[in-house]
This record gives structure tokens, C-alpha cells and sequence, in this order.
């Protein structure tokens, strides 16, 4: 289970109280990613530093890199770092998709992508990272999620920890950016989401038509947890063209009351395989057309944390999504031949 | 005879009031509970689902079974603490001391972990056999074997100061494997979180069915065993004196706290602090020996339970807190309070 | 005739160390008091004779028979015990703490009847605790919680009572009160009764049928009060703390040493 998944939904468990807030912070980090998004026309151009999340290099490939992490901190690099850690599944594989993976000296527990860096050495995770080992390695850098105390200490002790939000797509094509810039190819993050973006829509178009517009409950498991419009899962869901039951103020990953799921009746139901079996022995879920007519996506746990993990492989995500939507559309064809749909 | 008649008629009142109090409390909280949905307490919303098309599923099969099944979870609680706080003569005693709530939630980790760790650690078919347990079964099964470790630990019911040791023991124990087992398979990780916080969400009538026949066997057995906690007041050799056999006895008050604690608990999580405050709050208002004492504690954890639920399902709705954050933000307050009503004196 | 309850050769090992050796009394009707200095093991010998500590040499016996091979609801029904400290929790009345000395007759299930109900009544109205039987019994003071408590055995209706210092607590008026209690239901013609009490007021020991005198695990005398031998070895095992001197009715008084030798802080015990 990647800690990308893993962070927001257990905060969710942990201080659901804070829920107000963080739809305040939700809120806040979308208009922040407008702004910052509108105030990058050109890397070339100069843009205002103190924007957060911004990369400001002089040209690329020489000359000092200024980045701006997502809490604001500002980082100088004489050179692009050769030796780079990365604490996050999701920053490994963008590291890698950025070409830097000849440059990953160590990874976290929990990154399994791709199997290249299945020699590399093991971290622990964000909040039982290896200090000591870390600081063996001597990276240049560290890549980090904005939540992790272990950090902390990592930067006492000198190293640059570069810390990034991974929530939304809008995160993602952010970090995308910063990556690249600190990589000192500044035209790499523009070119590695412009081929996410052309992968979910090649997704999207394979999306089969009935199946569009179809409301689609992503139950992130436990309580039951979901993945609401405004989490990772959920922005591919409705780039696919497809509605969510969760309504985006209820924030990223609202633990539900079941009778809201069985009120909304989805059409289509996606979790991990395990749950999905045993659904049809909650009371009152198996009244549902999607339990009765088997209209389930389950997904293993290594598909599954592909599909919550807010990194670079978003595109396989949605395909790997999709997959599954064509399988549904054909076994209900083959179910009713004769019908219209 | 003189006073006599006064002061046991007081406590008569005094017991019939409450037991009016909870009996009124469980009535409105039932009826509370099956109108808050979705869209939180809304009486009107419980009308127009009424007459519509889908009341049976959503009340009759989420609703209904969910709201009764958090009373009478709340009811084997509130038993179960009453037990234990007489037979460890303790007050702060409460029904997860003998490494049931570790063993359940060991249960549960196993389960979901089995997934992950087939192969690697166990063997596949074990991994499958485990996995189709379903969690309710793990749980059940987790905190019995956790009660029964303590006992093997304790060597039998023989010496109480002993059982708790091994209790404490155990719960340690256990809760280090299965955070090993989380460290190993973080997938269990949040479904181990989401059991620990208690959750009444997937109650049906099957799982009332068993809570309710559970409930009836440990209210018979308890009015079998109450006197024998009565004599546990005067001292453990003082209670022996008396020709009852404690280690029987021990073994027996254990089994029954053991029981009701596993029903609750592998049907509606590791709710805290209703088995410890619901005896006190009978004690506060109603004292008086265990044959009253035991059903009034099931009655009060009832009740409790009930409206922790229904504020848990109202509060932030559509979206649900976990009943046990609730029961452990009203149980710390009542906590505190009692603190506060102690030094002030 | 057998005695009601019989020690031999009894010895009783606690943590490593030999508490009591090579111990054998018998006790037979009357009231027989159990006097010695701390430590001496007093309170062990009481439970060892009420079988509440298995002893680690020899055997006690009741009305002749192995005291281990009895089962105890019958055991409490011929010996009630009373705790040297009463560690009592809950919130019983007096009247129901009472009542709990007939689970020795009813056990856990039975009904109480009007034998059961007079006993209870016989038993409160011994410890004077009529006034507030219906109060609970942590609002009592310590004195009452302790005449409660010996209430409670004296419903067992046991014949014979094993009380580890019943007079704790109790003021003078009531310390008097109880010793007169002991004589009177001692000699109660209906049963042969025994009470045996562990006492550290030895004006009261005094007044009892039978003086035992334990010290270091051992005893030192065995006889009426009046016997000097007797009181000779309580100065003794009392370290000359005491004094005892006989009044013109044959009655011993004592007194403590309380102005003899160098050193004031020695005199009190």
C-alpha cells in the first residue's frame, strides 16, 4: 500500500474533525495552483520567487537552480543533483519518468516501480525513514511529501530535503515541473505530462460509450473510506468522462455512511477484489444493481495502488480503469445480446 | 425499624427512576437512530423515506439493524465492564483488561494481511483459509484466544492479581505482532485503524441475531453469578471464606466477560469506554448489589452507545465519525469531571 | 470427643521463610484468645486453621476430619473467618453486607427463608447495628464498618468463628460490649461454640476462657488467663513491656511498663 493512498485517507480516520478544514485547505491549494499556474507562462520568463512551488533556473542546464518547494522553502543548487533520494512511490516514478533514474541512490518501503530500482536500497517510510542510512548515501537531495517529521531531522543534519505535495493532478504536473527544473531539464516536466494528459485521453476514448456519464463509487476500504471528486482517483474518474457519487464538498476521502452509497446507487462499484467479494454481505448493499448484476471492478493490490497513486503512471491508471469498464460493457452484451445497449 | 423503611425505599425510588431514565433514553435513542441517515437527524427525511419506495432496504436493512445493533453492543459492554470492575474490585476496570481487544484486533490484521503475506510468510492455502474468515469471525475468535493466552499465562483463574499481569501481558504481546504483521502488510494498516475506532456501519440482523441470543445467555449467567461478586466485595479470602470455590467462580466471571466483550467487539470494533463508564454511571445514581448492578450497567451501555452512534452518524453527515472517537471524547470528559469533582472535594 | 477444630504438627512456609513450626492446639468450646508480638504469625495460624492457606507441614483437622478434604460450602457452614483488615469495595448496605453470611448455607442460587432472615436479625442486633442497617457501608465510620463486618459473620451461624482482631477500630464502650458478646455466645447453651480471636488489646485477651500465646511461629502457652505460667511466659514473649498483677477478685490486670527502664521511647509497643 503505497503512503501516497495511505496519508490522506488515515488522516481522515485519525482527526475526522478536521475535515472542515482541510476542505478550507482544499479549497485554498486549488485557487494557490490556478495562481501558480497562470503565473508560469515560460520557465525562460523570470517569474515573482516567492510564488511557492515555482522554479525559477537561469537557463537551463547552467548556472544555479532556485526552486521553491510546496512549503515554500527556497532551495539553491550550484549543479542539477547527481545523487537524489526519493521518500514517495509516487516521486520515484516521477524521478524515473524524468529520466533521472541512473541518479536514484535510494528509495522508500513502499516504492515498487519500476523494477529497475528493485536493487536499490530500502529507506523505510515517511515516518520510519532510515536516518543513518540516508545520510550514508550523501544525496545531493531528498524528495519528500510535505508530511513527514522524519524530514525534520534529515535537514538538522544538513541535507536538502525538497518537500512536495502529491494530491490532485494539478499537483502532480506542479511536481512534474520542479522535478524537472531541479533536474536541470526544465522542458521534461512539460513533455512527461503532455504524454499523461494524451494517455488518459487515448483512455477516455476507449471509454465505451454506454458506460459514459455512469456514477462510480471508488471505495478506498475500511469504514467505508471513498475517493471523492476531488482526490487523485478521482479526477481521472471524471477525466474518463465518468461521475462520482461523492460530491466534491465532502472532501478527498470522506468516510461514509453506507446508506448514502446504497441512496446513490452507483452504477458501477471499483475497490480492492477482496472487498468487492464480500460486498453482497453488507446489509442493504446487496439490493444494489451494481452487487446484483456484478457490475464490480476489484482490483489486486498492486493495481490498486496504481490506481490511487498520485504519480506519473496516472495515464496507465486510467487505462488500466478502463480495462475494466470495456470488460463490464462486454459481459453485459454478452449477458443481453438482443437489447439496445 | 427505625430509618429502615426510608432508606431502602430510597434506593428503591432510586433505582426505579433509572431504570426509567434508560429505558426512556434507549427508546428515544432507538428512534433517533432510525432517523438519522444520510442526511444526519432529520425527522422529516424519516417520513418521506418511510413512504417511499426503498424503505425496507434502507430502513428495514441498514437502518433498523444498525441503530439496535449499537444498543445491544452497547448493552454487552456495559455488562461486561460491570463484571470486570467487580471481579478485579477495581473501579477503573474495564472488559479489554484480559488482552481481548489485542486479540481481536490481532485477528483482524491477520486477515487483511493474509492477502500480502501469503507466500511469503504462511502458506498459500493458509492465506486463503484465513482471508475467508471473514473479519467478524477473526475478531471473535482473536479475542477469545486473547483471554484464553492470558488464562494459559496465569495458570487459571487462581490468583487475580496474577490474571491481570498476564492480561497486560498479552495485550503487549499481541499488539506488537500485529504491528510487525502492519509493518510487513501496511495494506492492514487502515482496516486495522477503521476496527480499532469502532464503526456499526455493516451491522445486519444476522449480527443482532447473535448479539441479542449473546446477551440473553450472559444476563442469565449474570444473575448466577452476582452474588458471588457481592461476596468479592468483602475481600478475595473473606469470599472464600464463605464456601465458594474463587477459582470456579474467577473462571467463570472471565468466560462471561470474555464472551460479551468478543461479541461486541468483533461486531462493532473496539468501542472504548463504555464498558468503564457505563457501571459508574449506574453506581452514581442508582447503588447497589451486583444482582441490580449488572443488568443496569447492560441497560446504561445501551443507552450509550445508542446516542454515541447517532451523534456519530449525525455530526459531519453524510460523512460518519467512528463511534469509538466519540465514546472516547465523552468517556475523557466524564473522566475529567470525575477528577475535577474529586479534588474539589 | 474430638475437638472442634485441631492442629498437628502444622507448619506453614511464606516466601522462603517458616512463618509458623511445628504448631498443635486444639480448640474446643469457649472463647479462646490468640495474643503475640508482631510478627509472630498470628494472623497466618488463623488462616491456616480456616484453610485459607494450605499448610506446608502437617494438617488441621475439623470435628476429626482432614480440614483439606472437606468441600468448602460445607467448611463455611462450620467455620467462619473474619479479615484482619477489611478491604471492602461496592456499595452494599449493612444490611446486605449481613446478609452475604448466609451464602455459607444458600450458596450463589438459593432463596433466603425465615431462618435465614432471623439469623441476619440475631446477627445485627448482637453488633448493635440496627440504627443504620440501610446505610451504606462506606459512609460508616471504622469502628462501625468493623461491628458490621463481625455481624456478617455471625450470620454464618458457624460454630466456630475465627476472628483476626475483631476489636480493631473499636472504642472502649464497644471493645467492652464484644468481649462480653464472646463469653455470652460461648457459653450459649444451644451449641458448642468456639470463637477464637487474635487480639492485640490484652486487657480483652485477659477476660477470654483460653489464652494462646505465639511467638516466632511457635507455642509458647496454652491455658486460662489466671494460670501464672501463663502470664509469666506473655511478659516474657512481650519483652517485659507488660506487667500483670492479680486484683482481689482472682482477675489478672495489666499494665504497661511504661515507667520502667532507661529509655522512655521503649516502654510503648
Amino acid at each position: 500500500m503505497s503512503d501516497d493512498c495511505q496519508s490522506p485517507a488515515s488522516t481522515a480516520a485519525r482527526s475526522a474533525t478536521k475535515v472542515l478544514r482541510r476542505r478550507r485547505d482544499a479549497l485554498r491549494m486549488l485557487a494557490g495552483c490556478a495562481l501558480a499556474g497562470a503565473a508560469r507562462p515560460t520557465l525562460a520568463e523570470a517569474a515573482p520567487p516567492t510564488k511557492v512551488g515555482t522554479a525559477r533556473p537561469a537557463d537551463a542546464g547552467s548556472g544555479p537552480i532556485v526552486i521553491v518547494d510546496d512549503r515554500g522553502i527556497e532551495h539553491r543548487f550550484a549543479d542539477a543533483p547527481r545523487r537524489i533520494v526519493t521518500m514517495l512511490p509516487s516521486l520515484t516514478e516521477t524521478a524515473w519518468v524524468l529520466g533521472a533514474g541512473a541518479r536514484l541512490v535510494g528509495v522508500d518501503r513502499f516504492s515498487d516501480w519500476p523494477d529497475e530500482i528493485a536493487g536499490l536500497p530500502r529507506l523505510g517510510g515517511l515516518e520510519d525513514a532510515h536516518i543513518e542510512a540516508i545520510a550514508a548515501l550523501a544525496p545531493d537531495v531528498v524528495l519528500a511529501s510535505t508530511a513527514s517529521r522524519a524530514m525534520e531531522r534529515l535537514e538538522a543534519l544538513g541535507f536538502r530535503i525538497v518537500r512536495l505535495k502529491s494530491e490532485t493532478h494539478a499537483d502532480l504536473r506542479r511536481t512534474l515541473d520542479l522535478v524537472a527544473a531541479l533536474l536541470g531539464t526544465p522542458a521534461a516536466g512539460a513533455r512527461a505530462w503532455a504524454r499523461i494528459e494524451r494517455e488518459i485521453e487515448a483512455a477516455a476514448r476507449r471509454v465505451p460509450p454506454q458506460m459514459l456519464g455512469q456514477r462510480v463509487y471508488f471505495e478506498i476500504g475500511g469504514g467505508p473510506y471513498a475517493a471523492g471528486a476531488s482526490s487523485f482517483v478521482g479526477e481521472t474518474i471524471a477525466r474518463l468522462g465518468l461521475a462520482n457519487i461523492v460530491e466534491p464538498q465532502l472532501g478527498p476521502f470522506p468516510k461514509l455512511n453506507p446508506e448514502y452509497v446504497v441512496r446513490a446507487k452507483p452504477d458501477i462499484i471499483v475497490g480492492t477484489r477482496r472487498e468487492q467479494a464480500s460486498l453482497v454481505r453488507r446489509p442493504g448493499w446487496g439490493a444494489l444493481a451494481a452487487v446484483r448484476e456484478q457490475r464490480l471492478c476489484g482490483f489486486d493490490t498492486p493495481q490498486y495502488d496504481l490506481l490511487t497513486r498520485p504519480g506519473p503512471r496516472a495515464g496507465e491508471a486510467a487505462a488500466l480503469l478502463v480495462d475494466c469498464l470495456v470488460e463490464l460493457a462486454e459481459s453485459e452484451r454478452r449477458r443481453a445480446p438482443s437489447s439496445v445497449r | 425499624m427505625a430509618g429502615a423503611p426510608d432508606a431502602v425505599a430510597v434506593d428503591t425510588r432510586r433505582r426505579r427512576r433509572l431504570a426509567g431514565r434508560m429505558a426512556l433514553a434507549i427508546a428515544l435513542g432507538i428512534a433517533a437512530g432510525l432517523a438519522t441517515g444520510s442526511a444526519g437527524f432529520s425527522p422529516s427525511a424519516f417520513w418521506a423515506d418511510l413512504a417511499g419506495g426503498d424503505a425496507g432496504l434502507i430502513l428495514g436493512q441498514i437502518r433498523a439493524p444498525r441503530t439496535l445493533g449499537a444498543a445491544l453492543a452497547g448493552a454487552l459492554l456495559g455488562l461486561s465492564g460491570a463484571i470486570s470492575q467487580g471481579l478485579f474490585r477495581n473501579p477503573l476496570a474495564d472488559p479489554y483488561l484480559l488482552g481481548s481487544a489485542s486479540g481481536a484486533a490481532l485477528g483482524v490484521v491477520l486477515v487483511l494481511a493474509a492477502a500480502s503475506l501469503g507466500g511469503a510468510y504462511i502458506s498459500l492455502s493458509a492465506a486463503a483459509w484465513i482471508e475467508q474468515a471473514g473479519l467478524v469471525t477473526a475478531a471473535f475468535v482473536g479475542a477469545l484466544a486473547g483471554v484464553g493466552l492470558t488464562l494459559a499465562l496465569a495458570r487459571g483463574a487462581v490468583q487475580t492479581l496474577r490474571l491481570l499481569l498476564a492480561g497486560v501481558v498479552v495485550g503487549v504481546l499481541l499488539g506488537a505482532v500485529s504491528d510487525l504483521i502492519t509493518v510487513a502488510s501496511p495494506d492492514a494498516l487502515r482496516g486495522k485503524q477503521a476496527f480499532m475506532l469502532g464503526s456499526t456501519s455493516f451491522l445486519g440482523w444476522n449480527a443482532l441475531a447473535l448479539m441479542c441470543v449473546g446477551l440473553a445467555v450472559l444476563l442469565a449467567l449474570a444473575r448466577r453469578y452476582a452474588r458471588a461478586l457481592d461476596a468479592l466485595t468483602l475481600g478475595e479470602d473473606s469470599a472464600a471464606s464463605l464456601g465458594l470455590d474463587l477459582s470456579r467462580v474467577r473462571l467463570a466471571l472471565v468466560s462471561m466477560l470474555s464472551l460479551g466483550t468478543a461479541l461486541a467487539v468483533s461486531q462493532a470494533g473496539l468501542v472504548a469506554f463504555v464498558g468503564l463508564v457505563a457501571p459508574h454511571l449506574v453506581r452514581r445514581s442508582a447503588p447497589g448489589p451486583h444482582g441490580w448492578l449488572l443488568q443496569a450497567s447492560a441497560g446504561m451501555g445501551a443507552a450509550l452507545l445508542l446516542g454515541a452512534d447517532v451523534v456519530a452518524r449525525s455530526l459531519i453527515a453524510p460523512q460518519e465519525l467512528p463511534v469509538g472517537v466519540v465514546t472516547a471524547v465523552l468517556g475523557g470528559c466524564y473522566l475529567l469531571w470525575l477528577l475535577r469533582q474529586r479534588s474539589a472535594r | 470427643m474430638s475437638a472442634l477444630l485441631q492442629a498437628e504438627k502444622l507448619g506453614v512456609r511464606l516466601g522462603g521463610r517458616e512463618v509458623l513450626t511445628d504448631l498443635g492446639l486444639r480448640i474446643d468450646a469457649g472463647w479462646t484468645a490468640l495474643v503475640g508480638p508482631n510478627g509472630a504469625g498470628k494472623s497466618t495460624l488463623l488462616r491456616a486453621l480456616a484453610g485459607l492457606q494450605p499448610p506446608s507441614r502437617g494438617r488441621v483437622t475439623l470435628q476429626g476430619r482432614a480440614l483439606r478434604s472437606i468441600p468448602p460450602a460445607e467448611r463455611a457452614r462450620s467455620l467462619a473467618w473474619l479479615a484482619q483488615q477489611g478491604e471492602v469495595t461496592g456499595e452494599l448496605t449493612v444490611r446486605e453486607t449481613v446478609e452475604l453470611g448466609r451464602i455459607a448455607h444458600l450458596g450463589l442460587l438459593g432463596t433466603p427463608g425465615p431462618a435465614d432472615r432471623a439469623a441476619v436479625e440475631r446477627a445485627i442486633d448482637l453488633t448493635e447495628c440496627h440504627e443504620w442497617q440501610d446505610r451504606r457501608l462506606h459512609e460508616l465510620s471504622g469502628g462501625e464498618r468493623q461491628r458490621v463486618l463481625l455481624a456478617r459473620v455471625l450470620a454464618t451461624e458457624a460454630p466456630l468463628l475465627l476472628l483476626d482482631e475483631p476489636t480493631t477500630h473499636l472504642d472502649a464502650p464497644h471493645q467492652v460490649a464484644l468481649a462480653r458478646m464472646f463469653r455470652r455466645l460461648a457459653r450459649d447453651g444451644r451449641q458448642a461454640r468456639a470463637i477464637l480471636s487474635v487480639l492485640h488489646d490484652l486487657p480483652v485477651a485477659l477476660r477470654a476462657d483460653r489464652l494462646l500465646v505465639l511467638a516466632r511461629g511457635r507455642l509458647c502457652a496454652d491455658g486460662a488467663p489466671t494460670d501464672a505460667a501463663v502470664q509469666a511466659a506473655l511478659v516474657q514473649v512481650f519483652e517485659g513491656a507488660i506487667r500483670i498483677e492479680t486484683d482481689d477478685r482472682g482477675a489478672p490486670r495489666l499494665s504497661l511498663a511504661l515507667d520502667d527502664g532507661p529509655d522512655d521511647a521503649q516502654a510503648l509497643r
